[in-house]
């Protein structure tokens, strides 16, 4: 009986919560004493941080606010912006439209999954805003989504950060010419393959574009009436990146190629592009500063294919150093949970600072993004998507206490659950747990491509 | 001599159950000797809500006449005796595919590109109409009539997003043309053909949305080449031609859906493009019901129901995480057998799909949902009036009125009841009488096809069990061991429970007599055991047993 209590105790407070997230996703929050890691402007020891309607309204000390205000006691505790992920799988039903080399017309909002419970494991590990891209398949992959980590909603939309630009996906190497070229006999077979179809996708949009902006004319001209074009929305996207409406987020490890789409973009007129994984970033460290909004890297995670061998753990702090922008991705639901670990290796290796740690798991990402006007760092005016930690985050004991987005409290280690499912199988009382999961989510869903890839490999007659 | 007896005695054979068994009823309505019938005397719920007592219902050449306590019946109506039965409006199927076959798809080319394939193979064929792929006279349709069936919705089949137009057809006589309506509404659902492009969600979403905006000016390119021919003529184009009805409102958009996620989905589909929307196989989404309320989504709820499986969990104390668990997956449980009920208090009407839904659960299934929140009322507005709305054809169905189509469900108690039995189903007028407990048959009558194992090879035949007063008897048959044709013999002392079926027989070779005896285990519909041959030896022997016996 007592069991029984407590159980459905669990599920009213989960319901309620559940509610409060969907109804009151922006809400007032006073945080007192904490050590302040603003990430734009240091270490403020014993500040308090003042939240109004989901926004930072003010940080100073000894802030006292009128009315019922949700308070929390931060003493000797560390806040911090809540960590962004720059690359990510989280939370989506689909990753890989693996059907074309080009797919520059599919969603990833059409597939986000707010029933994901690593959202919730992301949340403890800090982590507020992860970036949830199509998968590496595709030479051009699909347009990515950028959530905030509001868990507990049913509806998807409600995951969407709506204020953050547009993205979408680019791979080269390795993954593309497996799928398409190896796979399907399809370009791209080579590198060189990969570039010769992203060209082939920007000439054919700037025709697409041509033949639209003639067909605008004539409706004007009833003289030069002429009948419609065929609309295509994976040539409309790619007009929209050349216009630079889109921020290109590029899968690449080696510095040829790395260097090559650097070349291409240039020659179109791009500069909103950030390359992803990057691992021979360093090579490239320059150019990827001048030319670029970034590098997203792995702390020290390599050598899982050919491509990815020639790498080095300093990577983040060489391009770090070099000015290029740089942040630290997880590209898994493992390693989201804790980026704060992946960002302390850059002072092991590299000796970066504090601040530029952090930055690689916080403003740098937004950049990256195009989203650290609104998040990032602490600062007056920012969206209050904050992390407290019980010690300084860059260090191995330090443990998340509690995450809020917009000033709404997601996670709390006091109220920690077992069970944070949000949705349950009529038909099953456990989920089936597979020992053997996919850590590197970038190619889920191509397996169909690689059952007869592995054939044609394996069964050469000759 | 023997040995070769057994040879003969274990060949091949097949064997025809008798055909009528029942002389009195007109099980499959084809010897009616007049088109006009009244209820006499009954019980008649017009509507859900509403009963009316001591009433005569007349109809004739498949339309309603008149219902009331005091019509004038014309002298050529023949009499059903109504005192004891209940009538209700025949029952309507929504987006059910019983009966449908799979179009035949385009080859893929030696060169084949999935990244460009034929929209046929791409799952893409919204210009192929589920009428032209449908078996009318399919024994399925037939048994869902015996449930008070008489209208359904077909759905064509398909692999991909875009299978075609779906279709009403009536449940009525074999003999008649049984199509109401040819395209009723395009079929949507989020699946692919597999392996060429779209592949995932992620390929239907947007290709749904270059569909539609082709769609558009497609038909713009039409309109403006009427007015001016010296205009580039427009190639014929079937699908985006048959998309056009749907952006115009002309044609619902009936999207299949199996979780929340999609009828999500389904809706920004709507936003995006303004259709009619029809959304069904619902199964979850209480959530949603504001929304499906503002955006006027047609609604239809599947009759499956997922299986009970926790409800006797297993013994002993497993510790709080595991009951917490089974706490949360009875709950979940719990909310599938109240969604329908959640539907009807938010009001939102919805019809019910019979897709994937034994046959044998529809019943329970509809007293389990009763069980759990919906009225009866409710339940029987979701088989009748609302799928009748839904699919625009409630001038003709969903109620019991002068002027609708006759097509109406007797049973011997009120509907919903644990002892109520259909009786009787009137489609289109014509009258199906079940009320010779075919049910019963089936218990009563059971075939088995055997195949067992001996020295002379395989030997195969049927075993024809029939129970009269709590006593089996029947036929075993086989061919003849001394010569050709089918010979029979009788089943002796047969022993037959659920899991186990005995029985002895003899058979005549010349002067000879053999002694049979079989028995075995059985599980579900499968037997396995021996048959003895009395001096010969034991033989194993197993038996499937038919789904069908009396067609």
């Amino acid at each position: 009986m007592q069991k029984k209590t407590y159980l459905s105790c669990i599920g009213i407070f989960w319901i309620l919560l559940a509610g409060r997230a969907q109804q009151h996703s922006r809400a007032d929050l006073l945080i007192k004493n904490a050590k302040v890691l603003t990430i734009t402007n240091g270490l403020l020891e014993n500040t308090d941080v003042l939240v109004r309607d989901g926004i930072i309204r003010q940080i100073g000390s000894d802030i006292n606010v009128p009315g019922q205000v949700p308070t929390i006691d931060a003493s000797g505790k560390y806040l911090m912006p809540g960590i962004i992920d720059a690359h990510s799988h989280l939370a989506l039903e689909v990753i890989n439209e693996s059907s074309s080399p080009i797919t520059a017309e599919v969603r990833m909002r059409d597939v986000v999954d707010p029933f994901d419970v690593g959202i919730y494991r992301a949340l403890a590990g800090g982590t507020t805003v992860s970036h949830a891209m199509h998968g590496s398949a595709n030479a051009i992959g699909g347009q990515n989504v950028t959530l905030k980590h509001r868990y507990g909603t049913r509806d998807p939309e409600n995951l969407v950060m709506k204020d953050a630009p547009r993205t979408i996906k680019f791979a080269l190497g390795e993954n593309p010419t497996r799928v398409h070229g190896r796979g399907k006999n399809l370009q791209p077979r080579s590198r060189m393959g990969v570039e010769a179809v992203i060209r082939n996708g920007f000439e054919e949009a700037l025709q697409y574009k041509k033949a639209w902006e003639e067909w605008h004319e004539s409706e004007e001209n009833k003289e030069k009436l002429m009948v419609p074009p065929v609309y295509n929305s994976r040539l409309e996207t790619l007009v929209d990146i050349l216009e630079g409406e889109i921020i290109i987020h590029c899968h690449s490890y080696r510095a040829d190629e790395i260097y090559m789409l650097i070349q291409v973009c240039r020659e179109y007129g791009i500069d909103k592009i950030v390359f992803s994984h990057v691992n021979e970033g360093f090579k490239v460290a320059p150019e990827l500063a001048k030319y670029t909004m970034g590098a997203s890297v792995f702390a020290d995670w390599w050598a899982y294919k050919f491509e990815v061998y020639y790498s080095t753990a300093y990577n983040a702090a060489i391009l770090t150093k070099n000015g290029v922008i740089t942040s630290i991705n997880s590209d898994s639901a493992e390693l989201i949970r804790h980026l704060y670990h992946e960002a302390a290796k850059t002072q092991r290796y590299g000796e970066l600072t504090d601040e530029e740690a952090l930055a690689l798991i916080t403003i740098n990402p937004a950049r990256q993004l195009g989203i650290d006007h609104l998040v990032g760092s602490i600062e007056v005016g920012k969206q209050a998507d904050l992390v407290l930690f019980d010690g300084h985050p860059l260090s191995i004991y330090a443990v998340p206490q509690m995450t809020w987005i917009d000033g709404v409290k997601y996670f709390d280690r006091e109220n920690d659950a077992a069970d944070q499912r949000l949705k349950v199988n009529a038909e099953e009382s456990l989920e089936p747990i597979y020992l053997h999961t996919e850590h590197h989510n970038c190619m889920r869903d191509v397996d169909f491509y690689f059952t007869g890839f592995g054939r044609n490999l394996f069964q050469h007659s000759h | 001599m023997r040995a070769n007896n057994l040879q003969i005695l274990f060949s091949i054979l097949s064997f025809l159950i008798p055909f009528f068994l029942f002389g009195q009823s007109d099980r499959d309505g084809s010897r009616r000797v007049t088109s006009t019938y009244y209820i006499s005397n009954t019980t008649v719920i017009p509507y859900p809500g509403e009963l009316l007592t001591g009433q005569n219902l007349l109809f004739s050449d498949g339309v309603i006449k008149a219902l009331g306590k005091n019509i004038a019946i014309p002298a050529e109506a023949r009499e059903i005796k109504g005192d004891s039965l209940f009538v209700y409006a025949g029952f309507i199927d929504m987006a059910n595919k019983t009966g449908m076959e799979e179009p035949p798809i385009p080859e893929k080319p030696e060169d084949f590109d999935p990244s460009q394939p034929l929209p046929e193979i791409a799952g893409i064929h919204p210009h192929f109409s589920a009428l032209d792929h449908y078996q009318e006279n399919n024994p399925h349709d037939k048994e869902w009539r015996k449930l008070g069936f008489t209208i359904a919705q077909k759905l064509p089949k398909g692999k991909g997003m875009l299978p075609g137009k779906s279709a009403l057809v009536l449940y009525g006589h074999e003999s008649r043309n049984n199509t109401l309506s040819e395209n009723q509404s395009l079929y949507f659902k989020f699946s692919t053909a597999g392996g060429v492009y779209p592949n995932t969600d992620l390929g239907v979403m947007a290709k749904w949305r270059d569909l539609m905006e082709n769609s558009r000016l497609y038909d713009k390119h039409g309109e403006m080449y009427d007015v001016r021919s010296s205009l580039r003529r427009r190639e014929n184009n079937p699908v985006l031609e048959a998309l056009i009805p749907v952006f115009k409102k002309e044609m619902p958009l009936l999207i299949e859906s199996s979780d929340e996620l999609d009828i999500r989905r389904a809706l920004k589909m709507q936003e995006e493009n303004n259709f009619d929307l029809v959304i069904t196989g619902i199964n979850e989404g209480a959530s949603l019901l504001p929304l499906l309320k503002e955006k006027k989504a047609g609604v239809v709820l599947t009759l499956h129901l997922p299986e009970d499986k926790f409800s006797d969990p297993p013994e002993g104390d497993k510790g709080p995480h595991f009951n917490h668990r089974l706490e949360r997956v009875k709950t979940a449980y719990q909310e599938s057998l109240a969604l329908a009920g959640e539907f009807e208090k938010a009001a939102v009407p919805f019809g019910f799909t019979s897709k994937h839904l034994p046959r044998a659960d529809f019943f329970k299934n509809i007293r389990l949902m009763v069980a759990n929140g919906l009225t009866e009322q409710g339940a029987l507005a979701a088989l009748t009036v609302h799928p009748a709305e839904i699919l625009g054809i409630s001038d003709i169905a969903g109620t019991i009125s002068e002027g609708k189509m006759a097509n109406l469900v007797l049973m011997s108690d009120t509907l919903f009841s644990e002892k109520a039995r259909v009786m009787m189903v009137v489609a289109d007028g014509f009258v199906f009488d079940f009320s010779e407990k075919p049910e019963k048959v089936k218990e009563e009558e059971v075939v088995w096809e055997y195949e067992a194992e001996t020295q002379g090879g395989k030997s195969k035949g049927k075993w024809t069990l029939t129970r009269k007063d709590k006593k089996w008897t029947g036929t075993v048959s086989y061919d003849d061991p001394q010569g050709e044709g089918v010979k029979t013999s009788s089943i002796e002392n047969a022993v037959v429970t659920e899991k186990s079926l005995a029985f002895s027989f003899t058979v005549q070779v010349g002067t000879d007599s053999l002694q049979v005896s079989v028995s075995g285990e059985v599980t579900g519909k499968e037997f396995s055991g021996t048959m003895k041959i009395t001096d010969y030896g034991n033989y194993p022997v197993r038996a499937k047993k038919l789904e069908k016996p009396e067609q």
